[in-house]
């Protein structure tokens, strides 16, 4: 089954989904391996506020091709280079505080992509905004909270907080590499970056994190579908059944 | 006997429930811990064969579905654990007795999930299982025990439909899919009915359980209620139950099954099946991974502590 996505407006929306169906899978990992119980669940929550919210999207984006393929038929028939998303959220749980950064940064730039989709044209997508910004809202605090914890808390929990900080910085610059879709379709790229800077330089000021100088990164584009290693491993994982029974309904 | 106990017998014999205000023998107490710890362990434990294929499941909404029963089962084990936590015990000491095997679990999840499959046979097997089982307990003495398995049962039922209904899409589609689905009951039929425990000629814990009301109905009664009601639901898939004994009385109005493999079950038990120590080890990696995270936590929330005062 060759995928093709041929609309402009679903090869942008397309991103979006794949973001969030990536980050729903890490988070998935997660379950049966949190810190405590509750956090266990909260984790189980967020990944399912992330497939749901690439499972709208999808559905969406099946409606603007005309129907040719379903939601699974974009999760699972899709290869590597067929993605979407931004690395960042292909970075693997090395521990909790990657976990948490990976979902802060995430959290962050989310809310006001979801916020600038608010004003999009098709209505579909402007509802779907508005009840994943009610989602973000949450997370973004939740996720907000822990790195005041983990900054704060003991020398342990602060340097492992830098070092996850300092990897995944590597994948931020990226979010900003604004092409023409984008530039066509959310309202203003600059202020997602822009509020994405203010908002992490003071919350990092407060808990005692560095921002390193990230230098320009010789790393090709997610837009292009370019991606880090991990990404292959994960997808491997995730189409596993579609692909090895194809004629199989489940 | 004093008044104490006197009036504790009342609660029991008039069928109404003990409560953790009251007075209750050190037995009837730590029965009641030893249970309803063991419960939330299986709880707990049994996240992780399920989990074996959440990150592996063939569609979004299959996807969803078995976060959320996993996502169920670890808040009936957060609920669990804070009944047990009113007969005087805490989350901390239940846990490390998981982790050092002193408090057991439900022998099932010892099993591996090695197919799709599987994760149908453990919704409809092993839940119909604990869902008899519980809904018995509904009717248990202890009344936030109780309480708890009137939440937790109405979760189950909707655990055990989509077994079911991952069961139905794989014995009614390709050939490789219900093949997959015999082999998943295969494994799974025997050791789900011996969830129920031993032969109430065998039981060791079940007078004294019954007339404290902890326990209501015995291991074979609440099997064989299983076992009637499962065997239709296999004939309606067009799957063979793995019994070449089994048959239906009609006079009893019963299922009849074949000897089960105590031995088995017993070998499991004792830590000797496939994968206890890989789903303790799990757990305790778990824990001693995060360990970091729970010390920041605690440093953050005394440090904010001191500063609110």
């Amino acid at each position: 089954m060759k995928i093709t996505i041929n609309k402009e407006e679903a090869k942008f929306l397309v991103r979006i989904a794949d973001t969030s169906l990536i980050l729903g899978q890490r988070m998935a990992e997660m379950c049966s391996k949190g810190p405590y119980l509750e956090e266990d669940i909260a984790m189980s929550n967020a990944s399912l506020d992330l497939f749901g919210r690439a499972e709208e999207m999808y559905k969406i984006i099946s409606k603007i091709e005309g129907n040719q393929f379903s939601e699974d038929d974009y999760v699972f028939h899709r290869n590597e280079r067929e993605y979407y998303n931004i690395k960042l959220v292909e970075q693997p749980n090395v521990d909790f505080a990657w976990t948490m950064v990976r979902q802060y940064f995430y959290d962050v730039y989310a809310k006001e992509v979801y916020t600038q989709l608010l004003q999009f044209e098709n209505s579909e997508v402007k509802g779907l905004a508005e009840k994943v910004l009610k989602e973000i809202k949450y997370s973004h605090s939740k996720s907000k909270n822990w790195l005041y914890r983990l900054g704060l808390g003991t020398e342990e929990s602060n340097n492992r907080l830098q070092i996850a900080v300092d990897h995944l910085l590597k994948y931020v610059s990226e979010l900003f590499n604004w092409d023409d879709l984008d530039k066509k379709y959310f309202i203003n790229c600059d202020q997602i970056e822009t509020q994405w800077n203010t908002e992490i330089d003071s919350v990092f000021e407060e808990i005692n994190i560095k921002r390193k100088e990230v230098p320009p990164l010789s790393m090709r584009d997610c837009r292009d579908g370019f991606h880090s290693e991990h990404m292959g491993h994960l997808l491997s994982i995730m189409q596993y059944l579609p692909r090895a029974y194809p004629d199989a309904k489940w | 006997m004093d008044k104490f106990e006197e009036a504790f017998n009342k609660i029991i014999e008039k069928d109404r429930k003990v409560e953790p205000r009251d007075w209750m023998p050190e037995k009837y107490r730590q029965t009641n811990i030893r249970q309803i710890s063991q419960h939330a362990h299986s709880e707990i434990i049994g996240m992780q064969p399920e989990g074996n294929w959440l990150l592996r499941a063939p569609s979004l909404r299959s996807k969803q579905v078995l976060l959320a029963k996993i996502q169920d089962e670890a808040g009936h084990g957060l609920y669990l654990y804070s009944v047990a936590e009113t007969l005087g015990i805490s989350r901390q000491e239940m846990i490390a007795q998981l982790q050092s095997g002193e408090a057991k679990y439900s022998s099932i999840f010892n099993y591996p999930t090695v197919s799709w499959a599987d994760i149908g046979a453990v919704g409809w097997l092993v839940d119909g299982a604990a869902i008899v089982n519980q809904v018995s307990l509904q009717r248990t003495s202890y009344g936030p025990y109780s309480r708890a398995m009137v939440r937790i049962c109405k979760e189950e039922s909707f655990h055990q439909r989509q077994g079911y209904e991952i069961m139905c899409s794989m014995a009614f589609g390709t050939a490789e899919q219900k093949e997959m689905a015999q082999d998943a009951l295969n494994r799974f039929w025997e050791p789900a009915l011996m969830m129920f425990g031993p032969h109430d000629s065998d039981s060791v814990h079940k007078g004294q359980s019954m007339e404290w009301k902890i326990k209501r109905e015995s291991n074979d009664h609440l099997r064989q209620r299983f076992i009637d009601r499962t065997v239709p639901q296999a004939q309606y898939l067009g799957l063979t139950i793995p019994d070449d004994q089994l048959k239906f009385n009609e006079e009893t109005q019963h299922w009849e099954t074949g000897p089960f493999n105590w031995d088995e079950f017993w070998n499991v038990v004792k830590g000797n099946g496939p994968c206890n120590q890989e789903r303790i080890d799990h757990h305790i990696a778990a824990h001693k991974d995060n360990e970091w995270v729970r010390e920041a936590a605690a440093a953050y929330a005394a440090k904010t502590e001191l500063e609110v005062a």
